[in-house]
């Protein structure tokens, strides 16, 4: 025990140290400092607002204005990624703009793009409007001679018979003759106009309907798309042309227009109007697509000017943001000339937070220092692991099933290689492992270039994982090697096996089996056993009994961290009256059983271990008969399970009445304690964390929670050494798949002759593998192996209950809200 | 036994090495020095394991047909 007290504290294994700290900043050199100590990122400062709203706040209005900065470059980002200009991000050319300045410039380019916004558009609608009344100008004309021919009887009867018969084209030489205002004489009159194609048929029904079926409706699609003004789409649209005679029906037809959205526009008759009508049209629709071609390369060229600074703008306002944001979380003080924080900050880190408030001090010219304290507390200091980019995954890990406790044991210690472990017990294959190894390795390679792109979600994952899936690979490479698979196929490598036929013709190799005729073989499994009949119940027995093996290891060394955590503690309560009877507890059924397994291999015996387990709880003092492994064993069992028995108790009754004895004793005098600490109390800051707690011992409440905990502790003793089971289930189906693919694809196509089948085979089977065995496995070996340390493991002595340390960075800042 | 031997030579040899080549600190090396006990002593588990298993074996290998 000594040895242990010696050694230095280990890295990782519990918090770093962190202290409560007071900081009383004069105003002038507030912002400042808050900005130096954002880029040096290692204090997390309380809010010592809480209660006020957002709109009470010191630096509101600082704030609102960052907010309306963020929102314009927002709006820019949007432009710029509408206008689909790909910005390369000017890199960081330092130029240190102030804040007021950016402002100013951020409201002139706002103002800018939107008028050209606004221009854009209004030319935009008007070349909609030429280019309809082109198209309309176009067809209806061809409607409007035809209709000359259905003119009014009365009057023009006569022509109609001498015109109908010849084609449109003569008509054209004739049409000046044709009284153009006969038509108008006669009252019968036409609008026409163009309407999108899906409302034509109900537009034409309602035109009927409303007219009572005086009206003629003629129309034709246009032709080309037209861009409809409220989608912002390309539409198919019709001309159309309506002939009705009176006047109320001409405004009943202008109305029922204008409610289908149809637009109308005057077609003149004669043709020769038409025709010039339609050259200054296209005259002025070619002007105006000069015009707006103009106008989006003024508006590109703008976009881009802005999309080269817009990266380094936004997270200068971040960052401007998070200062005020902090600024807000500090008081006044009485006197209005300082603002006072409070925050926690690791103790390392306390000189350099004194250098960078310094710093501050002096480039803002102020008169007076800032001042930096500690402070005592009585709240849980948050928990901080100093990891680097190797550690950081693991930690991560952890921490998604639960923050530590402050200063408690740390699992990513050692899940940095159970995990890793774990899974490769499910995944063992040494060709599978070759494959993530390689995938790994590929990731670590390019870990600057990809560290600095934006990945998708799923890529962010591996490559944020990337030296766990190394260690997953490195210790699949080994089991794949122990048990002897290599995409299924097992090598000779480490010497000749063990196995040979009894006889040279190998006649009763089918029936009674091949002997032994030498040592085991050394390294892994033996490969003779691939393929034969009695692999899977071999192999099953290894497997299984190596789970629990493993698992009784593992919570026993999870049973022994808590030890650590007690003494760290200085908590002997809990080592002699929880931890000794768990210890005593697991070991004496679990680890007894393991002990068996590892006997019955040693002597290879033939005892059944299922047998002996149940017979010891339900016939204690029974006669073992052929079940003996060892001398004594009777004795053993019955002393192990009276051990077991008492073990449950001591777990579970002294532990409440000790504290409740203790708790008592602490807080007899407590009473007369009071009237000395009243006067402290005053002058303290009410939000302060050396509020005192008022602690009420709640008996039945200690009780209640102590028995669950210890069964807990009991039952799951069972349930999670057979938890352990899954790792031989996983790797059994993970043996049984890979077998599966390689005789039923690779073997099956590699037995015909001709190339192309042995291709296909080879390649259905690289497919199987890389999605099945390589994606699907990987992903369920790590889900188990997670839950296996999470449960079994973390459960025996974690509590995962603590906060994690927040420090207001800006590096944190620029990560998080991407 | 000599395979038991190997692990544990190996584990220290491994152990020295990363104090040699990346000692950063008291604290960090009993960091390392931990993650390198632990993975010798994973990896001589699972050997262990399988070859204490074949040592006495209570079934042999029965070929199936075909082989």
């Amino acid at each position: 025990m000594k040895l242990f007290e010696d050694l230095p504290p280990m890295d990782h294994l519990r918090s770093e140290d962190m202290s409560l700290v007071q900081i009383i900043i004069p105003v002038e050199s507030a912002h400042r400092a808050v900005s130096y100590l954002g880029e040096l990122g290692l204090l997390q400062l309380k809010d010592l607002n809480e209660e006020k709203s957002p709109f009470q706040r010191t630096f509101v209005n600082q704030v609102k204005r960052c907010g309306e900065m963020s929102r314009k470059l927002r709006f820019f980002g949007d432009q710029i990624s509408k206008a689909g200009i790909t910005a390369s991000p000017c890199p960081a050319s330092q130029q240190v703009i102030d804040l007021e300045e950016l402002e100013v410039r951020l409201s002139e380019h706002e103002a800018e793009l939107l008028e050209m916004n606004a221009n854009n558009e209004k030319l935009q609608q008007t070349y909609n409007e030429l280019l309809e009344f082109k198209l309309v100008l176009l067809k209806a004309g061809g409607f409007l001679v035809a209709a000359q021919n259905h003119a009014v009887p009365a009057e023009t009867e006569l022509v109609e018979s001498k015109y109908s018969k010849k084609d449109d084209e003569s008509l054209f030489l004739l049409e000046q003759s044709v009284q153009p205002e006969s038509s108008s004489k006669a009252g019968l009159r036409f609008i026409s106009g163009i309407i999108c194609k899906s409302k034509e048929l109900t537009f034409e029904r309602m035109l009927f309907r409303a007219t009572r079926g005086n009206m003629f409706f003629n129309q034709a699609p246009a032709g080309e798309q037209v861009m409809d003004p409220v989608s912002g789409e390309m539409v198919e649209k019709t001309v159309f042309v309506v002939f009705f005679s009176g006047e109320q029906a001409k405004n009943k037809i202008l109305k029922i227009c204008q409610a289908f959205g149809a637009s109308c526009y005057p077609v003149p008759e004669e043709n020769s109007k038409q025709m010039q009508l339609t050259r200054e049209v296209s005259l002025r629709l070619s002007e105006l697509e000069a015009t707006l071609d103009a106008g989006n390369r003024h508006r590109n060229k703008a976009l881009a000017s802005i999309a080269s600074q817009q990266w380094n703008w936004t997270i200068m306002v971040k960052k401007e943001k998070g200062v005020y944001d902090t600024l807000n979380m500090l008081n006044f003080d009485v006197t209005k000339k300082c603002l006072v924080g409070e925050g926690w900050c690791p103790t390392f880190a306390k000189p350099q937070i004194k250098e960078v408030l310094e710093h501050a001090t002096i480039h803002s010219n102020s008169q007076v220092g800032i001042i930096f304290h500690d402070m005592d507390s009585f709240e849980s200091p948050p928990t901080y692991f100093r990891t680097n980019r190797f550690t950081h995954a693991f930690q991560e890990i952890v921490d998604a099933y639960g923050v530590a406790r402050y200063k408690e044991a740390n699992p990513a210690v050692y899940s940095v290689i159970t995990f890793p472990f774990l899974f490769a017990v499910m995944f063992g294959d040494w060709g599978h492992g070759l494959c993530l190894l390689l995938g790994s390795l590929i990731l670590i390679l390019r870990e600057k270039k990809l560290g600095s792109q934006k990945l998708g979600s799923f890529m962010e994952m591996a490559f944020g994982g990337r030296y766990v899936v190394l260690l997953m690979a490195l210790f699949s490479i080994y089991c794949g090697l122990i048990y002897n698979e290599f995409f299924s196929v097992p090598f000779h490598i480490f010497g000749k096996s063990a196995y040979k036929c009894l006889e040279s013709s190998c006649s009763d190799a089918h029936t009674a089996g091949l002997i032994k005729y030498r040592d085991p073989y050394p390294f892994g499994v033996d490969p003779r056993w691939r393929g034969s009949r009695s692999e899977l119940p071999f192999l099953n027995s290894i497997k299984m009994k190596m789970s629990i093996l493993l698992g009784v290891s593992q919570m026993n060394l999870g049973i022994i961290l808590s030890y650590f955590d007690a003494k760290f503690h200085g908590s002997f309560l809990d080592i002699r009256y929880q931890f000794m009877p768990q210890m005593i507890f697991l070991n004496s059924l679990f680890g007894y059983l393991a002990l068996l397994i590892v006997i019955k291999w040693c002597t290879g015996s033939q005892a059944d271990l299922y047998h002996v387990m149940i017979y010891m709880f339900l016939d204690p003092t029974g006669d073992l008969g052929e079940n003996q492994l060892f001398w004594g064993q009777k004795e053993l069992q019955i002393l192990l399970l009276l051990m077991a028995i008492i073990a449950v108790p001591w777990m579970l009754f002294p532990k409440p009445f000790i504290l409740r004895k203790l708790h008592t004793e602490r807080f007899q005098g407590r009473t007369y304690g009071i009237l000395g600490t009243s006067e402290m109390d005053l002058d303290q800051d009410p939000d302060s964390a050396r509020r005192q707690h008022h602690e009420d011992f709640n008996f039945s409440e200690v009780f209640v929670h102590q028995m669950i905990h210890s069964i807990e502790f009991v039952l799951g003793a069972v349930s999670n050494t057979a938890s352990y089971l899954r790792l031989w289930a996983l790797s059994l189906a993970h043996s049984e798949l890979s077998t599966v693919f390689y005789e039923k694809l690779l073997l099956l196509a590699w037995g015909y002759d001709s190339v192309i089948v042995r291709i296909a085979g080879l390649a259905v089977f690289a497919f199987a593998t890389a999605f099945i065995l390589l994606m699907m496995e990987t992903l369920s070996a790590f889900l188990h192996a997670l839950r296996l340390h999470w449960v079994e493991f973390m459960g025996k002595f974690y509590h995962g209950d603590g906060y994690k340390f927040k420090p207001f960075s800006f590096k944190l800042l620029a990560d998080e809200e991407d | 036994m000599m395979t038991t031997i190997v692990f544990f030579v190996a584990g220290v040899v491994a152990s020295v090495l990363v104090l040699l080549c990346c000692s950063r600190g008291a604290s960090t090396n009993l960091f390392h020095l931990t993650l390198i006990i632990t993975a010798t002593v994973c990896c001589w588990m699972m050997w262990a394991i399988v070859y204490l298993a074949q040592l006495k074996p209570l079934i042999v290998p029965i070929l199936s047909e075909g082989e």
